[in-house]
């Protein structure tokens, strides 16, 4: 995944983020309330058990004698003494309290006694025949207990009935719910954590793969982007590949419209030249003179408008070999009378990153001059030359240059343009071309006696 | 001699027909690529000068049309367009020479002359083997009337291959026919060639004999005009 500066807005930051933050949120909404489902539950359980001793209570307890007798129990838990499970019959006293201090008790209470809260008697008259709950100290230290009371009438006597447990059990199994529950929750939260990081990845795959195809088409090794993406990204490499074609119809464009205003340029200044000729006199001169200036401009103009077109047109691919074939049948036809013999050899998959017009410019121009200045003979090879480089190399068998004057040609590189015609090397237009492709021309000596031309140019994977 | 010269530009026109009546040459003017098209398949001309962006249709086609009616005149291509790939397309298309507008009138006389010296000359035949043919005179060869498009080292093997069809040319003999003395005379590059000249005429024209050389052969089912006519 490409990295991202922390200040910059990230899509799957913003992914990751939501569905991190809306998880946790619900992993700890859901644990809160089963933690609470699971108290009410385990409290529910242990009241009905304390509620069905009271029953025994009251069914059981009895007047005689004007003292109230409790029924007998068998439960070892209620007879041993601070074991946890207590009970008290108290009697309501007329200042409206609870007197707690009677006879009637578990022997499990021993010498203390059970006591409620103050507003006990309050809640048992308010709710009569049913239980109430109420939470109290135990008769050991620490200990906390929770009891239920019901007030019922034995024999014409008022009494209320209370029993209470040690309430530490239930809270220890609480706390292990909510443990377990927690733990549970925290590796089901790192689980989808991970799927998100997962899924955001997986997700937004066709979108570092559409980056992938933009940069290809750039560099030029593919001539548009394929249009298998997803449903909400198709529009998007459709719109891409109908940016690159306008692209490359307004380049189309511009080309041949400044090529078509140059070309008609020609044949009115071919008139002007001829006309001149046919009728000499100072007036001649000057047409003459002022045509030829004006041939320059269109040539220069014409050859600067296509470097330019190419600067913002995607890249292409050239067959090497090719272009090299048809340049020698084309260039041996030229020089027929002269008899000139072209020699080639390139690999058939050496291909050249860039158009194939440029190609045919840059080695048409060199062979030409090599066949113009050799004798007979011209060598061309062509091979790659290190990473993404190919390398042409055009020799002939003239008299050549001597290392002063390739110097002086190689110095003159961008003024090349302002060297009458016919009186420099025509390096120019293979200078300029070779330049807008970052490329580099050197000159030499060729083992065949003339100049060696060696260009190094961009080469396109095979 | 005459010349036939296809230009729209009515004033170049006059001024080209004017200097060339000079020069002492016949001159058939024709303005568009209909016209040409009729006059070069009707007329004997000796050099034709044509003008590429014609009205009707355009001189390229024109070119192609005669080159496939075997008319042999030798074609100057006289045209504005001086990138190599259109001078590639004319000299495909089957010109002898080109030259770009603006020009000087002394330039194409000058080519028009050297023109019609090399194709007077040699009278040699033709050659052929099923439907190869190769005609010496104008340097050019087809497999079953489609023009081969061959280098001249190309253009000599094949040539030299042809004058002794039937028999085993050695690797040997080959380079000491194809390049001249001061070539350097690497016979492995003789594969180089016989693979592209493969490559352009038919895999199956040209058969390899092991440890002895190489022997042009008629494929299968293609009958050979020259023995089966007799």
């Amino acid at each position: 995944m490409t990295p991202v500066g922390l200040g910059r807005p990230s899509l799957a930051r913003r992914l990751v983020l939501l569905a991190v933050g809306w998880s946790f949120a619900a992993l700890v909404v859901t644990a809160v309330v089963l933690a609470l489902l699971f108290q009410q539950a385990a409290l529910r359980r242990f009241e009905q058990t304390l509620g069905v001793l009271v029953d025994n209570l009251i069914a059981g307890s009895t007047y005689e004698g004007g003292a109230l007798v409790a029924p007998a129990f068998t439960d070892a838990r209620a007879l041993r003494a601070y074991s946890g499970l207590y009970w008290t019959i108290a009697e309501p006293t007329k200042e409206g309290r609870l007197l707690t201090a009677t006879p009637a008790r578990s022997r499990s209470l021993w010498d203390a006694e059970l006591r409620p809260p103050e507003d006990l008697l309050q809640r048992v008259r308010a709710n009569p025949g049913r239980l109430v709950t109420f939470d109290a100290a135990g008769p050991q230290p620490g200990e906390r207990l929770r009891g239920v009371a019901r007030i019922a009438t034995i024999d014409g006597h008022e009494s209320v009935f209370l029993a209470a447990e040690d309430r530490a059990p239930i809270d220890r199994d609480v706390r292990n719910f909510v443990a377990a529950t927690a733990l549970s929750f925290v590796v089901l939260g790192g689980g989808l954590i991970l799927a998100v990081f997962a899924q955001v990845r997986i997700g937004l795959r066709p979108l570092f793969r559409l980056q992938g195809e933009v940069a290809a088409v750039r560099g030029g090794k593919a001539d548009r982007v394929q249009e298998a993406y997803p449903t909400e990204l198709e529009p998007l490499a459709q719109e891409l590949n109908a940016l690159v074609l306008h692209n490359q119809e307004t380049v189309e464009r511009q080309r041949t419209h400044v090529g078509n205003l140059a070309h008609a340029l020609k044949t009115p200044i071919s008139v002007m030249i001829t006309e001149a000729g046919q009728r000499p006199g100072p007036l001649a001169d000057v047409v003459t003179h002022q045509a030829e200036v004006m041939r320059q401009q269109v040539d220069h103009h014409l050859r600067r408008a296509r470097a330019a077109a190419r600067a913002q047109g995607p890249g292409e691919r050239t067959s090497v070999a090719e272009v090299l074939d048809e340049l020698s049948r084309t260039l041996e036809r030229i020089f027929q009378a002269k008899g000139v013999i072209i020699d080639w050899d390139a690999p058939d998959d050496l291909w050249f990153a860039g158009e194939r017009q440029d190609l045919l410019e840059i080695a048409g121009n060199a062979m030409e001059n090599a066949g113009k200045f050799g004798r007979r003979r011209v060598r061309v090879r062509a091979d790659g030359a290190g990473v993404g480089l190919l390398r042409l190399v055009i020799e002939d068998d003239g008299p050549g240059l001597s290392p002063d004057q390739r110097e002086e040609v190689i110095q003159r590189g961008a003024r090349l343009d302002e060297s009458a015609p016919g009186s420099g090397l025509g390096l120019s237009i293979i200078d300029e071309l070779v330049r807008a492709y970052r490329g580099s021309l050197t000159l030499g000596a060729s083992p065949l006696g003339g100049l060696s031309v060696a260009i190094n140019l961009p080469r396109a994977q095979a | 001699m005459r010349i036939l010269l296809v230009e729209d530009d009515p004033d170049l026109s006059r001024q080209l027909k004017l200097a060339l009546g000079d020069a002492g040459y016949a001159v058939d003017h024709a303005p568009d690529g209909e016209e040409a098209q009729f006059l070069g398949e009707t007329e004997p001309y000796d050099a034709v000068i044509l003008d590429l962006g014609l009205p009707r249709v355009d001189g390229v086609s024109v070119l192609e049309r005669w080159r496939r009616e075997n008319m042999a005149s030798p074609v100057l291509i006289l045209t504005a367009r001086a990138a190599w790939s259109e001078k590639v397309a004319g000299f495909d298309a089957g010109a002898d020479d080109y030259l770009t507008k603006p020009f000087h009138t002394e330039e194409l006389l000058a080519r028009l002359r050297a023109l019609l010296r090399r194709s007077a000359g040699h009278a040699t035949p033709s050659l052929s083997i099923g439907g190869l043919r190769l005609d010496p005179r104008a340097a050019r060869a087809s497999v079953n009337g489609e023009p081969l498009r061959l280098t001249s080292l190309e253009y000599r093997l094949l040539h030299y291959l042809m004058m002794h069809q039937g028999r085993v040319i050695s690797r040997t003999e080959l380079v000491e026919h194809l390049y001249d003395q001061d070539f350097d005379r690497d016979s492995n590059t003789i594969e180089v060639f016989i693979g592209r000249v493969r490559k352009k005429i038919g895999a199956d024209r040209i058969e390899t004999v092991r440890g002895l050389g190489y022997r042009l052969t008629c494929p299968a089912g293609e009958a050979d005009p020259e023995t089966a006519g007799t």
